[in-house]
């Protein structure tokens, strides 16, 4: 940037492609905004330079300038190209996965686990546990953040811990349990509702009765015993899923916890559900309860459940949300039955698979090799799903993690940045187009008229300078935002940020304009006759352009900030539409500032390099327009 | 210099009273009724009603538009700010701790920022391209790039946090009188804002100091100070330095004017009892009173500021007459 310039535009090798790009678009300027008669010779070309030709030279000169650009660009299409290749859904939230560190390797499988062959996969929200067929245990994903102390590592096994000998595993939520051969129980992650504690009557039990199944869910830990009896602990005051009916104990042959029940087969074929009541799940149909027919299986997602009966036919009912209810036509018969949290799949008898339901993370999007692929077991849970070939082979597809993390309502940081950007970027242009016009109208009236209007419009421009910015802009958005729906909110903030930017740009052009009007080639043209209204626009104002231009891209790197600003405070685009500020809206909190620094080290950076980007690309062009300051 | 003051104030009325105007229009603009506000909710359905009626009648709001902005500057005026509807105390006596604690925090970064931006900007000027210059400038850059509270939430991140060295917001409380222990936790709460704020305002001044002084020591004067043999110190601190002052005054006043205006966020991110944090917390409560005095106090302030940068102007170049 310090560099001193030299101006011999012909004769510098190490620049050539740069000047030639800076040819190329001096003569698009050019063409755009000088009027040319007849096309000059090469040589001609060569000696004589334009000031729009002199000021792309310098500014591709200025390294900083040119990475301002590129930046910007990248940004640019970081953005918009983003928001259109990952659309979002605004109102779309998931509480579960609320807080979820950044990490995309949730699917990211150790191929250990495809050697020893797979016994089963257990998902939690941002993990997953493998048990393999020699009996070891394999962890892959992101640990649950934890604020209390009741939690330990998900990762971390113990010493003792029996790898080799574990017969069954159960991943909840935040946390996954484990037991041995010889009864043994294990637990990692969350601990907050003593979930992996067993109490001391079920510790007896298991070690006199072999364990069917180990069951985890939202905070709730469960174990179905070989003798049928069923016994759940942890997070269960409110739901209620601790308490087993007696005509249920002892006849259970296959159980599965959803957030508020708990659902289990009987010995007699019948459903029965116990927990809370009066939910689309507890409202079984009255043919699985009654005896009519005969279920083999069943599964559950988060708000919805399917049965399968001995004659191969489905049967479903829960929450109609997401589509869940809506079994798609398909050819076959039914082999195996799973749920993740908003979807429910099928794997059919010629190996094919069938899914439906949400799609919010991709649980629909089977991998390619799926087509012609012979599934032999699926594993479905919360999100992520693998499904185990014939060969041992392992597809994964759904869930896999939050590149940026997510908030605290669980929705996805990266989508919202991309969509942020768009609407942050584009109030700070729409309100910098704005105060531009104004400041303009203004400016050249006032210089040119001079006065009493350049008075009267001066005194205005006092008025509206000595009112501080933030006071004043939170004072009108509270105005505005009251009386005006919330869909127009965001028109307002530019509207808002356009008027309260213009008075220092007009103030400028009035000044520089007296200043132009003195000049000889304004005598000159009035000399010649050009009417007044041609020389404000066709002498006077080109000459100002470059001012403008330079404050243009200073000022709308001051819009940028502004809106965030505003957003921060919670005055500006309102959620849940997001913006850089508002995403950091919520982190006014230590926890938050702590714990969860992607929430706002993420959006306040990309508000930083934005700014960075537009102030880099100002200063080059400033330096670029008036070579002296770019000597100092 | 009297004369000049005195057209200075008088040619500020016009402004003064367009700005009571737009302040006062914006207030009745915002939703929600102020007696319905400051009338008790505990009342009963049909004394509710009579409340209202003379709430309104007390505060004056069955006037037309006109009368109640000659009221309201009549009374403002005389002293009378208004009664505030959050705190149910006179507006007056809520305001005077808030302003107390702004103009604190910004006496204090003023001077960090003075005794930051003097000599790096001058040792800029003189070793031009070196790498202290350098590293200011990349300084500036990003630091004026920066939300402010950005620059907050990673001060509070790093001390208050990860360190622990100080508290991450919010200001003490007297519970055992104002002694000496409470000014020094007072004084440590201040930290982190005012590092915060002086961060930001050294960014925005200190190329502009740079430039000043550059241009100064550019001067015909300076070549021949030292071409008639005077030390470099004499040249750089009596004949650059004090010719670059009047330049940077401005650049001073100016940035202390930007401050105030700044400081609405920091003082949001700190918790700190200012204006700013108090005009935030009026406004979501709809208190009209205090938000009309906060907008009016933070106007005044700025015009004040834009007369005192107009009379340091002159004051500090002789050669300026303020007439």
């Amino acid at each position: 940037m310090e560099k001193k310039t030299v101006h011999e535009p012909n004769t510098h090798p190490k620049e050539s492609t740069g000047v030639k790009l800076g040819k190329s678009f001096g003569s698009m300027f050019k063409r755009l905004f000088v009027r040319e008669k007849d096309p000059l010779s090469v040589l001609e070309e060569e000696a004589l330079q334009t000031p729009t030709q002199t000021i792309i030279k310098n500014f591709i000169r200025t390294k900083l300038g040119v990475v301002g650009v590129i930046a910007f660009i990248l940004i640019l299409l970081f953005s918009f190209v983003g928001s259109e290749l990952r659309p979002i859904d605004e109102s779309y939230q998931e509480p579960a996965l609320s807080n979820v560190r950044p990490g995309a390797n949730y699917l990211k499988y150790p191929s250990a686990i495809v050697k020893e062959g797979v016994k089963e996969i257990s998902s939690g929200i941002s993990f997953s546990v493998a048990l393999t067929n020699q009996g070891n245990v394999y962890i892959w994903g992101k640990q649950p953040i934890y604020l209390s102390g009741r939690a330990t590592s998900i990762f971390k096994l113990p010493k003792d811990f029996p790898q080799g000998k574990i017969a069954h595993i159960a991943a909840g939520d935040r946390f996954w349990v484990a037991i041995s051969e010889d009864g043994k129980f294990y637990g990692f992650g969350y601990n907050n509702f003593s979930q992996l504690e067993v109490p001391q009557n079920v510790k007896m039990k298991i070690q006199t009765t072999a364990v069917r199944q180990l069951l985890a869910g939202e905070g709730v830990t469960g174990i179905l015993l070989e003798n049928g009896e069923i016994y759940i602990w942890g997070s269960t005051l409110a739901t209620r899923q601790d308490i087993v009916p007696a005509a249920y104990q002892g006849r259970i042959v296959h159980a599965e916890i959803t957030p508020l029940n708990v659902v289990v087969l009987l010995d007699d074929g019948t459903i029965g559900v116990f927990g809370t009541e009066g939910n689309e799940i507890s409202d079984i149909p009255e043919e699985l309860t009654d005896g009519s027919v005969k279920v083999v299986d069943f599964t559950t997602s988060g708000r919805a459940a399917m049965a399968l009966d001995s004659e191969g036919k489905l049967h479903i009912w829960g929450s109609v949300m997401h589509g869940l209810l809506n079994i798609p036509e398909f050819e076959g018969n039914v082999v195996d039955l799973f749920g993740g949290k908003n979807n429910f799949g099928l794997l059919l008898d010629n190996g094919e698979l069938v899914y439906w339901g949400a799609n919010h993370f991709n649980q629909l999007k089977m991998p390619k090799e799926a087509k012609h692929t012979k599934y032999v077991a699926v594993y479905s849970d919360i999100f992520q799903n693998f499904a185990v070939a014939e060969d041992g082979t392992i597809s994964a597809w759904g869930h896999e993690g939050f590149i940026f993390g997510s908030d605290q309502f669980g929705r996805d940081n990266l989508t919202r940045l991309i969509h942020g950007g768009r609407i942050s970027l584009t109030v700070g242009a729409i309100a910098m187009i704005i105060s531009v016009i104004i400041a303009l109208i203004i400016g050249l009236v006032s210089g040119y008229f001079g006065g009493w209007v350049d008075n009267v419009l001066m005194r205005f421009t006092d008025v509206v300078i000595s009112i501080h910015f933030m006071p004043l802009a939170i004072t009108l958005s509270t105005i505005v935002t009251g009386s005006v729906p919330e869909m127009y909110r965001i028109y307002m903030i530019m509207v808002i940020l356009g008027f309260l930017n213009w008075p220092g740009l007009a103030r400028l052009i009035r000044a520089h304009l007296l200043l132009e009007r003195e000049k000889d080639f304004v005598l000159a043209a009035r000399a010649l006759g050009v009417k007044q209204r041609n020389i404000m626009v066709r002498h006077i104002l080109p000459n100002i352009f470059n001012l403008v231009i330079v404050n243009v891209t200073l000022g709308y790197a001051s819009a940028l900030l502004m809106e965030s600003a505003l957003s921060f405070l919670g005055f500006g685009v309102a959620p849940p539409t997001p913006s850089w500020g508002n995403m950091l809206d919520s982190a006014q909190k230590a926890t938050v500032i702590e714990y969860y620094w992607w929430r706002w080290v993420i959006p306040g950076l990309a508000v930083v390099f934005a700014a960075l980007s537009v102030n880099l690309i100002g200063d080059a062009l400033r330096d670029a327009m008036d070579p002296k300051a770019s000597e100092k | 210099m009297l004369k000049y003051l005195a057209k200075r104030l008088i040619s500020m009325i016009p402004v003064v009273i367009a700005i009571t105007i737009i302040i006062f229009a914006l207030v009745k603009a915002m939703p929600g009724d102020p007696a319905r506000m400051m009338i008790n909710p505990a009342l009963k359905e049909e004394q509710r009603e009579a409340a209202y009626r003379a709430m309104r009648e007390k505060l004056g709001l069955d006037y037309p538009m006109p009368v109640q902005y000659v009221k309201w500057i009549a009374a403002t005026l005389s002293g009378d700010l208004g009664w505030s509807s959050m705190n149910n105390r006179p507006v007056k006596e809520v305001i005077a701790e808030p302003l107390r604690n702004t103009l604190i925090l910004n006496v204090f970064v003023t001077i960090c920022e003075i005794a930051v931006i003097l000599p790096v900007g001058v040792v800029m000027a003189v070793r031009r391209g070196s790498l202290i210059d350098k590293f200011w400038q990349v300084f500036s850059l990003i630091g004026y790039s920066m939300p402010s509270f950005f620059i907050g939430l990673s001060l509070i991140f790093i001390f208050a946090l990860k360190l622990k060295l100080l508290p991450p917001g919010s200001m003490p409380i007297a519970a055992y009188g104002k002694d000496l222990a409470y000014y020094l936790s007072w004084f440590k709460y201040m930290l982190l804002p005012m590092l915060s704020l002086t961060i930001i305002s050294i960014a925005g001044s200190i190329r502009y100091v740079r430039n000043a002084m550059i241009e100064a020591l550019s001067q015909d004067y300076i070549r021949t100070a030292r071409s008639k043999g005077l030390s470099e110190k004499v040249v750089i601190y009596s004949h650059a330095f004090r010719n670059a002052l009047i330049p940077i005054s401005t650049i001073i006043i100016m940035s202390v004017f930007a401050l105030l205006s700044g400081s609405a966020i920091t003082e949001q991110v700190f918790a700190w009892k200012g204006i700013g944090y108090t005009l935030v917390l009026a406004l979501n409560n709809r208190d009209y009173m205090l938000v009309i005095t906060l907008n009016l106090l933070s106007t005044m302030l700025a015009i004040t500021a834009n007369i005192v940068a107009d009379i340091t102007y002159g004051i500090v170049d002789p050669r300026i007459k303020l007439e």
